[in-house]
């Protein structure tokens, strides 16, 4: 016994605070990881559908000036003077669809009320941006909308319109 | 008594499910709420005051009821739905048009949900009005604040289960609420829905949050409640003077 | 181990069969000045009027359930929204709060602080006096009843007005939206709620009348907001009076 106390430096830990240490750490370093493991599981997995390229017609389709509805590809094709601009039709306040209302010339959401020009700009209502916008490319007269590129913007700006 | 009773009441296969005797008399009273699990909630007594209608209106013994009938209702209706969404809408037609009783069913299960929200909230308010969150029962006042959240996630989830423009819609806007919360918002929304919008995925994850998750934390929880309740001293009208 | 005198306090008299081993200070068990026991037992009171309960609310569910059916519309439609496109109704109150400023403050940030709030109460009123009474005292109650009166005024004038002014239409394109939707509204409805409070201070009240005001304050303009949202809201989300709701719109299709 005597000889032993002398071998232990003054500073050592205790036997018994680190076994505490070791096995305390590894639980919580066991709980740690099934966690993680949980957010890795639950994260969910990318699926096909509505998040393609999108055909939305041929260009001299759509006169200047219309706003045109493209069922499948969730979004609202605009010819302005300068071109072509895409509109997600997914209110940016709540996730709403917004529908184009003729009688109004504007997007009305049904949702909130809030109101968007055919340039998609926020014009009255709750919605803090907006509507987003999907990238178009027009290969041979024929106009594509990539519906998995989601584009957000603050406002709007004439770099925004796909020229035809 | 009668002593075709009495025969029955003392064999030894009675006495194996039930050790107390007939409770006419103070100890077998005591023993049926001592030796029966769904009696031993009670204390063997009770003080008039915490039993006054006006004091605690029975909210709380009703919310736990409604819970019951909602539990019962909800397992029937699991026989005739399937959680796709090309089936779940022709589900519940089908329940309401076909199946006997089956739209009487839902309209339970449906207004019991509303019914549970109005009596947490009332159960609440009671609580607060009386002065009975204070010490000693600081902490059941907690875990009441949590069971209000899961009965309105219980409810939320479920109302997405139809797959009408109601649910639909309904849920997209609850949803597209959590997205605004700073930092974990878009995220949080993501692993609720499985997916960017409303699909199967989401209508996947409901499901196992109504059927299962939630009914689970929520009878879990209330037991840690209903257990403080007693740790307590019971209804704070006890201690008043 | 120190050595402990083995003194006896009370020496057993070995003619009797029964000593007096010790003294216990404290108050007696035994009932004596208590006043009459006002208990009951629990088996078969307590449990026929649970019985009774449970009968009763079966019973109102199930007249209920035979009244109304519940409400199926159209298979679900991602590209079409229904008008008005409403949550259930106890969020509604959350819905017609997002109305009235940015989503940031009215779904994230007073949510959160009512619900820390609320469960925060028995930490900050953790006077153990007044418990199991109905509004702890006459001053309480009438506290209370003032407060409600207070809330069922201010709240419907703070909608009114925020509906016909609203800050961040006719300030749109002049201030940033930070100015328009959350400052604003949080220190108009902060004020609202924070000004029963401060009208209260010259009278010194406790803690728990403090709280009673906070929750009364809370409670009944969650309720107004929720009535008006259920009730009053039509579509296009505007407000209309619930009978006079145009395109055959009912504000119960929503249940």
């Amino acid at each position: 016994m005597q000889s032993a106390e002398h071998t232990i430096k003054p500073n050592a830990i205790p036997r018994r605070s680190f076994l505490n240490l070791a096995f305390f750490s590894s639980l919580a370093l066991l709980l740690a990881q099934s966690l993680a493991a949980l957010v890795k599981f639950l994260k969910p997995v990318p699926s096909g559908g509505f998040g393609g390229e999108v055909y939305a017609g041929r260009v001299d389709e759509f006169t200047v000036g219309s706003v045109n509805r493209v069922l499948a590809g969730r979004f609202y094709l605009v010819r302005t003077e300068e071109g072509l601009l895409a509109l997600w039709q997914r209110c940016t306040h709540l996730g709403c669809s917004v529908p184009w209302v003729d009688a109004e010339a504007q997007f009305h959401c049904p949702c909130h009320g809030s109101l968007f020009n055919n340039l998609g700009e926020v014009t009255g209502g709750p919605a803090p941006r907006p509507l987003d916008i999907f990238p178009i490319s027009i290969r041979n007269g024929e106009v594509w909308v990539d519906t998995g590129k989601p584009i957000q913007r603050s406002r709007f700006d004439a770099g925004q319109v796909t020229r035809a | 008594m009668p002593t075709w009773i009495e025969s029955i009441t003392r064999s030894r296969l009675w006495r194996s499910f039930f050790r107390h005797g007939w409770p006419d008399n103070p100890l077998d009273r005591s023993l049926v709420m001592t030796s029966n699990i769904f009696f031993h909630l009670h204390p063997v007594k009770m003080n008039r005051k915490s039993l006054r209608v006006t004091y605690s209106f029975g909210l709380g013994v009703m919310v736990v009821i409604v819970f019951g009938i909602l539990s019962l209702t909800g397992l029937l209706l699991m026989f005739y739905y399937t959680p796709a969404i090309e089936h779940a809408y022709s589900n519940v037609v089908r329940l309401q048009t076909q199946v006997p009783f089956g739209q009487l069913l839902r309209n339970l299960h449906r207004w019991g949900a509303h019914l549970m929200v109005i009596l947490v909230v009332l159960h609440m308010a009671r609580v607060f009005y009386t002065g009975a969150y204070k010490p000693p029962r600081e902490f059941n006042w907690v875990v009441g604040v949590v069971l209000l959240l899961l009965t309105l996630g219980a409810s939320f989830t479920g109302y997405l289960l139809p797959w009408d423009q109601l649910a639909y819609w309904a849920i997209t806007v609850g949803t597209s609420v959590a997205g605004y919360a700073p930092l974990v918002g878009s995220q949080a929304r993501l692993f609720l829905l499985g997916g960017p919008e409303i699909g199967q995925e989401a209508l996947t994850r409901f499901y196992a949050l109504h059927v299962m998750l939630i009914p689970a934390a929520i009878v879990l929880v209330t037991s840690l409640h209903l257990w403080r309740v007693r740790k307590d001293g019971g209804l704070a009208a006890n201690d008043a003077d | 181990m120190a050595q402990v005198p083995n003194k006896v306090a009370f020496p057993k008299d070995g003619a009797k069969t029964y000593s007096l081993v010790e003294l216990v200070k404290g108050a007696p068990t035994v009932m004596v000045e208590k006043g009459p026991d006002n208990t009951v037992f629990s088996f078969p009171v307590v449990a026929l009027l649970e019985l009774l309960l449970v009968l009763g609310v079966s019973a109102l569910l199930l007249l209920m359930s035979l009244a109304r059916n519940a409400p199926l519309e159209e298979f679900a439609n991602p590209t079409l929204t229904t008008d008005p496109a409403k949550a259930p109704w106890y969020f509604m109150g959350l819905q017609e709060m997002l109305e009235h400023g940015h989503p940031t403050l009215m779904a994230v940030v007073l949510p959160t602080v009512m619900v820390l709030f609320v469960m925060a109460i028995p930490y900050l009123d953790n006077d153990r006096r007044g418990s199991g009474r109905w509004f702890t005292s006459p001053r309480g109650r009438k506290l209370t009843w003032n407060t409600t009166l207070y809330a069922l005024l201010a709240m419907p004038a703070f909608i009114l007005l925020d509906n016909a002014f609203p800050p961040r239409e006719l300030l749109r394109g002049m201030a940033p939206d930070f100015i328009a939707q959350f400052a604003i509204p949080a220190v108009v409805m902060g004020l609202i709620v924070a000004a029963p409070v401060l009208a209260l201070r010259r009278q010194r009240p406790t803690m728990r009348e403090v709280m009673l005001v906070l929750f009364t304050m809370l409670f009944v303009s969650a309720i107004v907001f929720t009535v008006t949202g259920f009730f009053f809201r039509g579509p296009g989300f505007r407000l209309y009076w619930p009978w006079d709701m145009p395109g055959g719109y009912s504000p119960f299709d929503n249940l």
